[in-house]
């Protein structure tokens, strides 16, 4: 059994907010992806069975969004926005600086997408793990390189 | 500058949430009470109505409209919020989330009042932490002051609003796709009919919002209809509306202006403090990368839905994304390529295919292995996934392209004669 006490009783209490059981699925997946940082076969096995659903409609939500991970990744994912509006902001040079900078992290990961998080009046930006970090050009691009390689 | 009075983000530059004591004392929730206490349900939809209230998602539709297709038989009716925004340029209803939840919320609760809703879902994607966790703090002060939950304000309407938050999909920002979200299912878009407002949520009635539609309604039910027909340009384009404004500006940012009081030109140079290094534009995006680019001989096209596709385009959710004369057209048109081929869910064949197949000849075009024909591949492509899919998506994948490839058609020949972009790297 992979799942915690805790995360099932989370689970629980997520499949009675909503008036049919399958919509706490993808928010269990949330839950559960907690645990271990991402979603093995028998976490999301296991989440189906407290959601209720069979095992094949947990696989299908797991595979489907770009937040749920179903192969391990790293420590700390630092997600680049490098669409249009970020693009023309010195995006693709913020990426090349993290990974020159953070090119011998083992736990930490530059990944580059082409999706937008809202933060085009701010960019470039990146999100570290569920955070933020915006207006990423001269000193705030520092602060963020000082902030991941300390310790 | 255009003297104008904010009606949804009074307090420009603000990061902090406006807290309820702070809403209230700026007549927040006060179209609430009147709602409940001298209004029917059929009152608020004929003001909403009135006022012509359009769609800020980007589609424009009628909100009044919308809401009086809902069914007025008893039973389950839901109302689904879209606060996925996702479309590349577009961070203005973050902002109304982060900072003015209570705004959101009032509107949500009268649009749940106005169709007979008991429950609202706020569909908010998953990248949005702190605009959720703001929402979810502002519904449980409001919950404990009695303005929204059980009896709200001492009658005998319940408003239950409930944060359902993604997990990473622009598909779920399609209104059928959100819906099978919040069920539990693949997001991928339902074949219609049977339309959300008949057979929706949970197969029951449903009304799907934008965020900042919804944050219109207060002030709408408060000051009335013809207050609200004093902004902007009635009959079809009022209200105010925030331009979401980035890429090449000095200073982008959100900019609530009045429907159809500035052009694109006055929007980038009085708003935006002019282009970066005081470039000439190449071209802007109004409406993300979704809807076809104007050129720099349409900068004086005003901004209101009926001016902007009077010029070719959409005004859709208002994301402007401006492009300066060093943009490469080619290396821009890719890269929104590369979004959809990303973003496509995979339901419709000619849209899971053709994106990729799109994306593989702009790229190639961009590094200067273009072959003379790409250019009317890339078109008859495009016309082979545009109103051949199931939702909007398809049809938003090809307008980077069809409009690029008519308007630049020099730059993109420049590229196969010459074999190389003329363009520095980014």
């Amino acid at each position: 059994m992979s799942l915690s006490g805790r995360t099932r009783d989370e689970i629980q209490a997520l499949v009675a907010r909503f008036p049919e059981r399958r919509s706490a699925l993808l928010p269990a997946l949330k839950v559960a992806q907690r645990e271990q940082g991402w979603l093995p076969p028998e976490t999301i096995a296991e989440t189906a069975d407290v959601v209720g659903v069979p095992h094949s409609a947990a696989l299908e939500i797991a595979e489907f969004y770009t937040m749920l991970h179903t192969e391990p990744g790293p420590t700390t994912r630092v997600v680049v926005c490098a669409q249009l509006p970020c693009a023309l902001r010195g995006a693709e040079q913020l990426i090349r600086e993290l990974r020159s900078e953070l090119h011998d992290r083992d736990t930490i990961e530059v990944e580059r997408t082409s999706e937008c998080f809202g933060a085009c009046h701010r960019a470039p930006m990146a999100r570290v793990d569920d955070l933020y970090y915006e207006n990423l050009d001269g000193e705030g691009r520092k602060a963020l390189i000082a902030e991941l390689t300390r310790g | 500058m255009v003297e104008y009075q904010r009606v949804l983000l009074p307090h420009p530059g603000r990061t902090e949430p406006v807290g309820l004591d702070e809403y209230r004392s700026e007549d927040g929730y006060s179209g609430w009470k009147k709602s409940l206490t001298t209004m029917t349900p059929d009152q608020v939809i004929e003001e909403v109505k009135a006022a012509g209230l359009r769609g800020r998602g980007g589609a424009g539709f009628p909100t009044g409209n919308k809401w009086s297709f809902i069914p007025k038989a008893p039973g389950a009716k839901y109302v689904a919020v879209n606060a996925d925004e996702s479309e590349p340029g577009t961070f203005k209803d973050r902002e109304l989330m982060e900072v003015e939840p209570h705004r959101v919320l009032e509107g949500i609760a009268l649009c749940c009042y106005a169709i007979g809703a008991e429950t609202a879902f706020i569909y908010i994607r998953g990248e949005y932490v702190c605009a959720a966790d703001r929402l979810e703090a502002a519904i449980a002060e409001a919950e404990a002051a009695g303005v929204l939950g059980a009896g709200c304000l001492g009658t005998s309407i319940n408003v239950r609003i409930i944060v359902f938050r993604g997990a990473g999909a622009y598909i779920c920002g399609e209104e059928t796709a959100l819906l099978e979200s919040l069920e539990g299912r693949r997001p991928m878009p339902r074949s219609r009919p049977p339309f959300p407002a008949v057979e929706g949520l949970y197969r029951r009635p449903t009304v799907i919002n934008n965020v900042e539609t919804l944050a219109n309604v207060p002030g709408i039910i408060d000051r009335g209809s013809a207050w609200y027909n004093g902004i902007g340009n009635p009959p079809r384009n009022t209200g105010p509306k925030i331009f979401c404004l980035s890429g090449r500006v000095n200073r982008p940012g959100n900019y609530e202006l009045p429907l159809g009081a500035v052009t694109v030109r006055e929007l980038i140079d009085s708003y935006g403090g002019g282009v970066i290094g005081g470039k000439a534009v190449k071209g802007v995006l109004t409406a993300g990368v979704s809807a076809p680019i104007l050129t720099a001989d349409k900068l004086d096209t005003k901004l209101d839905y009926d001016s902007v596709q009077a010029a070719g385009s959409m005004l859709g959710s208002a994301s402007l994304i401006v492009l300066d004369e060093d943009t490469c057209i080619v290396r821009a048109a890719a890269l929104m390529e590369e979004f959809f081929r990303h973003e496509s869910c995979g339901k419709c064949t000619p849209c899971r295919e053709g994106t990729s197949w799109l994306l593989k000849i702009l790229k190639r075009i961009e590094a200067g292995r273009g072959v003379p024909g790409d250019l009317d591949l890339l078109l008859s492509l495009s016309g082979e996934i545009s109103g051949k899919v199931l939702c909007a998506l398809g049809d938003f994948a090809t307008s980077p392209v069809v409009a690029t490839v008519k308007q630049y058609r020099e730059e993109y020949e420049q590229h196969i004669n010459d074999g190389r972009c003329p363009y520095p790297a980014w």
